[in-house]
């Protein structure tokens, strides 16, 4: 049972992301089923879902590098990785956990990788560099401009992943899992840094997370993927567990209830979710 | 002549002139000879310009997690010059250059496509042409299984005019490209994904540095030696990565400690006659551990506990 409807908060309120009938296969395996989707410029999303319920897939689908099996994505009405679209998609990966170790690159050296593009991307020219240090401070991090990446919290770290997405004008930023590794404190000023460039900036924000509620105090638009989408609509309309577990296809027991329950009111800050088939991303 | 030559007529007279008017400088009985002779400027030049851009390419090798295919390479191309000797035609390097060439290509082919992971195709490419080279010299080898030695661990008198202006023209070429390439191989390597979704063009850049890699690789055989190359690819940059601030100053030091490598190795083989590549890879290693046993110490000052 699907529950699509389209919430368009944005701004600017015209659509910068289409997805229809979108089916999507990895190693032999449907990940992704007959989605339809359509984010409109200036809205924050946020994609939640068990493990393997296809999020990334869904994203790096968006992003070009998975071809789907059937269906359509369009970004400004164009094929994901052609000459219009790049440079206006950025991307944020699970920065904390995934930055290379081996690489010692400051904060300054890695946003303005950022700048590179199609069009240039030898030396970076010269006006790059106000345009660098400008985001250095839009995500707060002046102080350690100089500083190695792999010497930064992963808080920080995040900010500079989020920093390099920006230094490509990107309209349209998509991340996964940017609050892994990150302490509850950062996550609460990183939440607050992508709420700034989506009100102030127009930027539309499509993110991944298996932290329920530190992105509900947030996104606009929350999406429940698990092969198909079982819920899309404003944060406030969310479903609570018990209504969740019915859009799955799962009857809630008591115990179940219990559980999330305690879990809850234990924890405020964090409820994740429990994967709800088996598999991996 | 090719840019070799130029480099050549423009460099000697001033080695030769630094190696008169300052005697007292160039220490040792036969370390000054690299100056004051003509003979030996070729392979001084040569050494010296093979450490800045082995340097540079250390640096971007270690970040892509490819110190070893500096080895590989070499290795290929010792089968392939092991044929250029017996063979003849256009001389051993120009072989070596060819053959490593493809092999890069397909080495990088075979990771991207997921065939063998990590270095196992490094591994196949290098031993199989290792091997190749080993059987054509012990079948129709006879009198070139000298000058195999040296290619083998590396002897500066096969740098003749023709192999210096190759190692020149393959230095400044490769070096040149680094430096145009130089945010773009960051970005590859750092993250791939992101670099395609900005529109950089991965799959050509990253064809385009195993080009590279294996010509200069193939620039530096006859200095420092088929096993010896990844001595003055890799360490340089090691030890640049413990003291650099950022890439951009390992970079700059890899380059710089390449440089000081070189001569230092130079002057100790010179004087005591050892071949020049393994005095290098002996001469990197130590300044590597060198460096981080200083850097060790002053931690250990600087932080007591």
């Amino acid at each position: 049972m699907d529950t699509v409807q389209s919430v368009s908060i944005g701004n600017c309120g015209e659509e910068i992301l289409n997805v229809s009938n979108l089916s999507v296969f990895r190693s032999g395996s449907k990940v992704i089923d007959e989605i339809n989707l359509s984010i409109a410029c200036g809205e924050f999303v946020g994609i939640v879902g068990p493990n393997g319920g296809g999020k990334s897939t869904l994203i790096l689908t968006i992003l070009g590098i998975l071809k789907p099996k059937s269906g359509t994505v369009r970004i400004y009405n164009q094929l994901p990785l052609s000459k219009g679209v790049t440079g206006k998609v950025g991307w944020v990966p699970q920065t904390a956990s995934k930055l290379p170790t081996n690489v010692h690159i400051t904060v300054k050296e890695f946003i303005t990788l950022g700048t590179l593009n199609a069009k240039s991307f030898f030396l970076p020219l010269k006006k790059e560099r106000l345009k660098v240090k400008k985001i250095i401070e839009i995500v707060g991090l002046e102080e350690y401009t100089n500083t190695r990446i792999t010497h930064l919290s992963g808080g920080q770290r995040q900010r500079a992943a989020i920093g390099k997405a920006l230094a490509s004008n990107a309209d349209l930023i998509l991340m996964d899992e940017p609050m892994v590794g990150v302490d509850r404190e950062s996550r609460n000023s990183i939440m607050k840094l992508l709420d700034g460039l989506c009100h102030e900036q127009n930027k539309t924000i499509v993110m991944i997370s298996h932290d329920l509620t530190s992105i509900k105090q947030t996104v606009h638009r929350m999406i429940y993927l698990e092969e198909k989408i079982r819920f899309d609509g404003s944060t406030i309309d969310f479903p609570g567990l018990s209504k969740l577990a019915k859009l799955r296809g799962i009857e809630p027991t008591h115990q179940e209830t219990d559980f999330w329950e305690t879990k809850d009111s234990e924890n405020k800050d964090t409820i994740i979710l429990v994967p709800g088939k088996d598999g991996e991303e | 002549m090719g840019l070799g030559q130029e480099l050549f007529e423009w460099l000697s007279p001033i080695l030769k002139e630094f190696g008169e008017a300052y005697p007292g400088f160039l220490p040792g009985e036969f370390f000054p000879s690299y100056f004051l002779y003509e003979y030996f400027h070729r392979p001084l030049i040569a050494s010296i310009i093979v450490a800045i851009v082995a340097g540079f390419l250390g640096t971007f090798l270690l970040i892509r997690n490819l110190a070893l295919i500096g080895d590989g390479l070499a290795h290929v191309s010792f089968g392939a010059i092991a044929i250029g000797l017996i063979f003849g035609g256009i001389g051993p390097l120009l072989y070596a250059l060819v053959f490593c060439t493809v092999a890069a290509v397909l080495i990088d082919e075979l990771q991207a496509r997921g065939i063998l992971e990590g270095d196992a195709a490094i591994a196949i490419f290098m031993t199989g042409m290792l091997g190749l080279g080993l059987v054509i010299m012990r079948i129709w080898g006879g009198t070139a299984s000298g000058i195999v030695d040296g290619y083998l661990y590396g002897d500066l008198l096969l740098v003749d005019p023709k192999s210096f202006d190759i190692i020149v023209t393959i230095c400044v070429i490769g070096y040149l490209s680094m430096l145009f390439l130089y945010h773009s191989l960051l970005s590859i390597s750092i993250d791939p994904i992101a670099a395609k979704v900005q529109g950089l063009p991965v799959r050509a850049i990253r064809l385009y540095f195993s080009i590279i890699t294996a010509a200069i690789v193939v620039s530096m055989v006859q200095i420092v030696g088929v096993l010896l190359v990844t001595a003055l690819i890799v360490a340089p940059a090691a030890t640049a990565q413990l003291i650099g601030k950022s890439f951009r100053s390992c970079v700059i030091l890899s380059q710089i400690i390449g440089v000081i490598t070189v001569i230092i190795g130079l002057y100790f083989s010179a004087e005591y006659d050892t071949g020049s590549g393994s005095m290098i890879a002996l001469v990197s290693a130590s300044i590597f551990a060198l460096i981080l046993i200083i850097k060790t110490m002053k931690n250990i000052i600087v932080k007591p506990n």
